[in-house]
């Protein structure tokens, strides 16, 4: 590798430079400040932030490309991933500025991690060597580990780091022999050779199998699928609040980025980059096997939710149940399927933030995350109450709102994909009607029962009412807008494949 | 002989990971850990990686062993709390494991993994190791080091006593 | 290459017998006659009070991770002085920026104040080191 490459390599390599010399900056500028004035360091991170994201945006991916030999890829999935991850990181500092939990202690290396886990993320989204693709995920795991640990002082955060550690190092090991297995029979760890290898068919389909089994080991785990969710509920009741809203959605959509792009590129037949004349390689029928995690993480999740009398808890589990519909899309693969997971990922981010950052601030006020205490909340803080209101039904997925829409993207990818899935559909189907329930009994616990109507009315602080507004307003009105955000899911699916 | 040196080593592997893992004293576990340490780096010496064997002792023996005793020792009330594990539920645990062993060797052993591979000559490989780094895989070369700094100051803020 | 592994192997083989054999001999020729007060820790003649553990300073444990991301470091440097000859100027950059990264992490440590052996900071000490006075030394 010649200095040309590397600085045509480079060219390509920017936002993730950009996020780099940030991150670095951030480390720096946090050493001068005293503990009282370390929230500057959020602000400058913050900002740091919008830089990268214009620069994704600016990112120019008519053509994939792969860069540094091959090892990462740069190709328009891989940028919408990023950018979903960015502006979840945005968002998620902008509610940890107004999160009690964070006050009075030092936040410098808080928003340092975060920066760290966005980067981690960046490669594992477009992560096409086996090699890359676990330094990524460990990089991933590694800050989630530290970041939900970060109430140090607290015995729930300390439990939940330590639960997170000891599930991640072991389904990591488990991924780890996967690769190992995968590399022995190919004889290559870039991801793309690996598919030419498998393809050849001359692999017993037992083998095939337990090598499916250890990799979706490794990734199920990062997005908290049944059964591999074990540690879920724990990490986000004891994470702080922010981080538990950053991890049920980033990690979670980067976790799918790489479970996308390295069943279709290694798994799979795939023609073309946008993958239109597409089939999973024959002797490992892999679309079965995610078809039974699917159901099994929307059952469980939502049947769990419907237990929970804590807010965090009962959002864990809905989580859970919501990477199980994003399985769905899995199952599909082709490029309608691909979309449709696009599309839910940003919404359920938008929805799902919400839901946490209403949570997050009831939390500051009125010192509560039992959803029994939410009782009358619609009369005594209006404004919080529509809006948490607004996000329930969105994550149930009624109509008007994003929710339903991504469902409905989600559900008709797979109905057109052929009659084999039509159980599933149905199947996710009865899913949303069970998960009606829980979401709303917030909603009612905040508008109908006992209403005790209070004297003066709670106003939640301009900067988080405006933050809830905006990942509002797109559920609500995205789809009369013409929906651009599906029109840019849809030219995302675009894979590099040598 | 390098059969049998083989076949010690394997032993030395076995027998201390046993000991790790059915022992009743941390501190006896973490000092067999440093059998099956050595052991691996054997194994790595007859698979013809050198670099890697070195690193094993340098960073695994070297340092890993070394905070494990830290971190055993420096937990609290270390006078009055039990310092040793229990295993239980070991029935279930031996179905358990020897079913997913079964599997595992079910699916593994069919397959010819030798094939048409010749073995190779004994070399040193410091230096292929050392020109792939830098080149093919420059770019993860430098991500480990984002990666290392991040855990150095997510471990160093979370030891930390104060808030 | 490989005899090379054979004479390090003696090499250890011999340095574990030599360490053992005064274990071994001892135990052959000693006469053994254990009482209780013989088996007890030796403290200076004095009975032992308490346990022999003691807890270490959490100081120790933040040196050791530092320690060791720092001796991954050195692995990954050992590799570049190798093939440095050959490969050129462009490896010093590569190195370069993987160490500048790095040394962001010492400056921090550094300043955050984990590689001072004595914090000076004593809460209840009164005279020359209490806390106010050191706290106005610090702001001069």
């Amino acid at each position: 590798m010649n200095l040309n490459q590397i600085m045509t390599d480079l060219s390509y390599f920017i936002p993730e430079m950009m996020l780099t010399v940030i991150l670095l900056m951030v480390i720096v500028f946090d050493l001068f400040q005293k503990a009282e004035t370390s929230i500057r360091a959020g602000y400058l991170a913050l900002g740091g932030l919008a830089l990268v994201t214009l620069s994704l945006v600016g990112q120019d991916v008519s053509t994939p490309t792969g860069i540094f030999s091959n090892m990462l890829a740069v190709d328009g999935f891989g940028r919408y991933i990023k950018l979903v991850v960015t502006i979840g990181a945005m968002l998620v500092m902008w509610m940890s500025f107004n999160s009690n939990e964070l006050k009075e202690r030092r936040v410098g290396e808080y928003y340092v991690l975060i920066l760290t886990l966005v980067l981690g993320m960046f490669f594992l989204a477009s992560a096409t060597h086996l090699l890359s693709i676990y330094i990524a995920l460990e990089m991933v795991s590694i800050m989630s580990y530290l970041l939900s640990g970060y109430l140090k002082e607290q015995m729930r955060s300390n439990e939940a780091s330590i639960k997170y550690v000891v599930f991640g190092a072991f389904s990591s090991g488990i991924l780890l022999y996967g690769f190992s297995l995968l590399y022995g029979l190919t004889g290559s760890a870039d991801i793309v050779e690996i598919q030419a290898a498998l393809a050849a068919g001359t692999i017993s389909p037992a083998l095939m199998l337990l090598i499916l089994v250890l990799v979706l080991v490794g990734f199920g785990y990062k997005i908290a699928a049944v059964p591999f969710h074990f540690w879920t509920p724990d990490v986000y009741e004891g994470a702080p609040a922010p981080i538990t809203a950053f991890l049920s959605v980033a990690p979670k959509a980067a976790g799918f980025a790489i479970i996308i792009r390295f069943f279709n590129v290694a798994f799979s037949n795939a023609g073309n980059p946008n993958l239109e004349a597409w089939t999973a390689l024959e002797n490992m029928n892999w679309q079965a096997v995610i078809g039974v995690l699917s159901v099994l993480s929307m059952t469980v999740g939502n049947v769990v939710a419907l237990q929970q009398t804590n807010i965090k808890r009962m959002l864990a589990y809905s989580s859970i149940a919501h990477a199980g519909y994003m399985l769905l899309g899995v199952v599909v693969a082709d490029q309608t399927g691909i979309a449709a997971i696009l599309y839910y990922a940003a919404i359920y981010m938008l929805m799902n933030l919400g839901a946490f950052f209403v949570a997050i601030h009831i939390k500051n006020a009125f010192d509560t995350e039992d959803i029994e205490d939410y009782q009358s909340l619609g009369y005594k803080a209006p404004v919080l109450g529509v809006l948490m209101a607004i996000f329930m039904f969105s994550l149930t997925g009624l109509p008007p709102t994003g929710g339903f829409v991504a469902k409905f993207y989600l559900f008709r990818a797979l109905i057109e994909y052929g009659d084999q899935y039509f159980w599933l559909a149905l199947i996710g189907l009865v899913n949303g009607v069970i998960s009606l329930y829980y979401y709303m009994r917030v909603v009612k616990a905040m508008y109908f029962g006992k209403m005790e109507l209070p004297g003066s009315v709670h106003n939640a602080p301009l900067n988080v009412t405006i933050l809830l507004v905006i990942l509002a307003l797109p559920l609500l009105f995205g789809w009369m807008i013409g929906d651009p955000l599906s029109a840019y899911a849809q030219d995302a699916v675009q894979f590099f494949i040598k | 002989m390098a059969d049998f040196i083989f076949w010690i080593i394997w032993a030395l592997i076995v027998a201390s990971a046993a000991l790790v893992a059915f022992g009743n004293n941390l501190i006896h576990s973490v000092f067999a850990l440093m059998g099956t340490f050595l052991g691996v780096a054997g194994i790595y010496i007859f698979l013809n990686a050198d670099f890697l064997a070195v690193t094993q002792i340098v960073v695994y023996v070297g340092g890993i062993l070394v905070l494990l005793v830290f971190g055993i020792m420096l937990t609290n009330k270390i006078s009055s709390a039990q310092i040793s594990q229990s295993s239980v539920q070991k029935w279930l645990g031996l179905i358990v494991v020897l079913g997913v062993l079964t599997i595992i060797l079910t699916a593994v052993l069919p397959h010819d993994w030798v094939g048409s591979i010749t073995p190779m000559a004994f070399n040193e490989t410091v230096a292929g190791i050392g020109k792939l780094l830098f080149t093919e895989y420059l770019i993860l070369f430098e991500i480990a080091s984002v990666l290392l700094l991040g855990a150095l100051i997510g471990a160093a803020t979370l030891a930390r006593k104060e808030l | 290459m490989q005899e090379h592994y054979g004479i390090a192997l003696a090499f250890g083989a011999v340095a574990f017998l030599l360490m053992y054999m005064g274990f071994i001999i001892q135990k052959l020729i000693a006469p053994n006659n254990k009482t209780e007060l013989k088996m007890d820790t030796y403290e200076c003649g004095e009975e032992p009070e308490g346990d022999g553990w003691l807890q270490f300073n959490i100081r120790f444990y933040v040196v050791a991770l530092i320690f060791i991301i720092f001796d991954i470091e050195v692995v990954f440097l050992f590799l570049w002085a190798v093939v440095f000859k050959e490969l050129g100027f462009l490896t010093f950059v590569e190195v370069f920026v993987f160490m500048a990264i790095l040394i962001v992490g010492l400056a921090y440590a550094w300043v955050k104040g984990d590689l001072d052996w004595v914090k000076m900071k004593l809460k209840y000490g009164t005279g020359r080191y209490s806390a106010a006075r050191l706290h106005e030394a610090e702001t001069k």
